[in-house]
């Protein structure tokens, strides 16, 4: 039983080390100056890589990638709750067909999905930044379709019937009991929305032509340099820290509402 | 109420496969008459051929680990030993470039890794770029053994635990009721989850780019490549390759959902 105890808990720190270890050396970098090869830390601490990187155009890249979630996110949840809501009350044509059609961006490879219609943007001489915007929110509707189906599929309904007996019109049980009852699903959504438009690097950069330099971008092209470690280590940390503050902030969100519930 | 999404997705998807079809085929060509051709199939095809295997390979591996991976820290994590789940949880906002970075920087051969080990460049096997395209799978795993384990935990928390406890109380023991409770139940959205990790590797272009070698070639690196090369000539190949890959992705999940049919517990 002892060793059996003991066997559990190697493995245990083996996955915890999993998720952590690749963490470790982007902290490291991005802050150190001097890190010469076979040392194990960095020989001199500093700002090198900030300055490195506001020289660049990381500021603007953020922007970039910021606007780019919050338009997917605008795009993709409010298609994706009136698609869940479709399904679940099942008042749709061929429902399967309609799933199979919402969920084909999760299956089809973004880099054909971009590759096929650069040809066509280009000749209909459609803005490449409107053109990204609609692939990505695309990309991102199986997302907040199945977040939000999962959430229509819990819901009591007992509520709305509640409130129209005391005489609430569709309007009022819609923002005042529906919207309250499912807002923790859809900042869920939402976020994962977010998060198609914020990482992604492909269909930037085959559609965006060049032009739409999001942070994923940049750090790439540092990526393939060489002597840049401490800028790439940065900007990952600078590429992944809003997108968990947003997290840690709808995490939040659904505890405290699931808890009054 | 579908609309706004079937429509968005019909626009966006259909035209996207319509194009890629047609170009790969001759008909879309950027410059000079169309012509109904499978040079763009055939001008490269053991190429081809090669980088089939290759991201398949990826795939399938990189897949089996994050499942073995993510199965046993959702497991853990249905014990009571949730610091796994949660650490893996904060990989999800990682964007899978950066998370290449992340790998870079830790096992190239003056990776962190090497460091630690003090391991020099003849030592240090060649993960990133190497033969076995190790550092390429490391990052596929960590990211999508992330994936499967909140969703399996997710599946965990709402239906094993009442058939868990009366299991236990027909007196089945521990590996019993994993094989026989557990393991059947969370089978569906085990399936589910490693479809979708297996097509994203076997789609992915960023990362193979990133740690990956010259030659020979994943699908999306060829394609890529083609497709952003001077000569306008490859642009039918590029588009070939796009559609193979794509063709892929559609035969593998359409196998799983006749599989996922056939499970009673799926609905």
């Amino acid at each position: 039983m002892i060793r059996q105890a003991r066997a559990a808990r190697l493995v245990r720190g083996l996955l915890i080390a999993w998720f952590v270890l690749p963490v470790i050396p982007v902290v490291l970098w991005a802050f150190a100056n001097r890190w010469p090869f076979p040392d194990r830390l960095p020989a001199q601490f500093g700002f090198d890589g900030v300055r490195t990187a506001l020289r660049s155009d990381a500021a603007h890249a953020l922007v970039v990638s910021t606007g780019l979630g919050l338009a997917v996110a605008l795009l993709a949840t409010p298609a994706g709750i009136l698609a869940a809501r479709a399904l679940t009350t099942g008042k749709v044509f061929a429902p399967r067909l309609v799933q199979a059609v919402i969920f084909a961006p999760l299956v089809l490879p973004a880099f054909a999905v971009a590759l096929g219609l650069d040809v066509l943007v280009l000749r209909l001489h459609i803005s490449s930044t409107l053109a990204v915007v609609a692939i990505l929110a695309v990309a991102a509707l199986p997302y907040t379709t199945s977040v939000m189906r999962l959430a229509f599929g819990a819901y009591d309904v007992g509520y709305d019937e509640e409130a129209r007996t005391l005489g609430a019109s569709r309007w009022v049980v819609a923002v005042r009991v529906q919207l309250p009852l499912l807002a923790p699903a859809i900042s869920g959504a939402a976020f994962l929305a977010f998060l198609v438009g914020w990482s992604d690097y492909v269909v930037t950069l085959l559609v965006g032509g060049g032009r739409l330099i999001s942070l994923p971008i940049i750090v790439a092209s540092f990526a393939s340099g060489t002597g840049n470690h401490s800028v790439v280590a940065l900007l990952s940390i600078v590429a992944v820290l809003p997108p968990l503050i947003l997290l840690a902030v709808v995490a939040r969100f659904r505890g405290r509402r699931g808890a009054q519930s | 109420m579908v609309l706004p999404a079937v429509v968005a997705v019909t626009l966006v998807v259909g035209a996207a496969l319509t194009t890629a079809i047609l170009q790969s085929i001759g008909l879309m060509p950027l410059v000079g008459q169309p012509a109904l051709s499978l040079d763009g199939y055939t001008a490269a095809s053991t190429d081809l051929l090669t980088s089939i295997r290759l991201s398949l390979t990826i795939a399938v591996v990189s897949t089996a680990l994050a499942v073995l991976v993510g199965v046993t820290v959702a497991l853990m994590a249905t014990s009571g030993r949730r610091l796994g789940l949660a650490v893996a949880t904060f990989t999800v906002p990682v964007p899978h470039l950066i998370g290449a970075a992340a790998i870079g920087l830790l096992l190239a051969d003056s990776g962190f890794l090497a460091r630690l080990f003090r391991l020099d460049e003849g030592r240090w096997p060649a993960l990133v770029g190497g033969r076995w395209w190790i550092a390429v799978i490391a990052e596929y795993t960590w990211k999508e053994s992330a994936f499967i384990a909140i969703v399996v935990a997710g599946t965990l928390a709402s239906r094993v635990a009442h058939f868990d406890e009366t299991a236990i109380l027909l007196g089945a023991g521990r590996i019993a009721r994993l094989r026989l409770v557990t393991l059947p139940l969370i089978a569906p959205s085990v399936l589910a989850a490693s479809t979708i990790t297996f097509t994203y590797s076997l789609g992915s272009y960023e990362v193979a780019q990133l740690l990956g070698r010259a030659y020979p070639e994943p699908l999306a690196v060829m394609s890529v490549r083609l497709f952003r090369s001077i000569d306008l000539a490859t642009r039918p190949e590029a588009a070939a390759v796009a559609v193979v890959t794509a063709a892929l992705s559609v035969a593998v999940v359409g196998v799983s959902m006749i599989a996922l049919r056939r499970s009673s517990v799926w609905r």
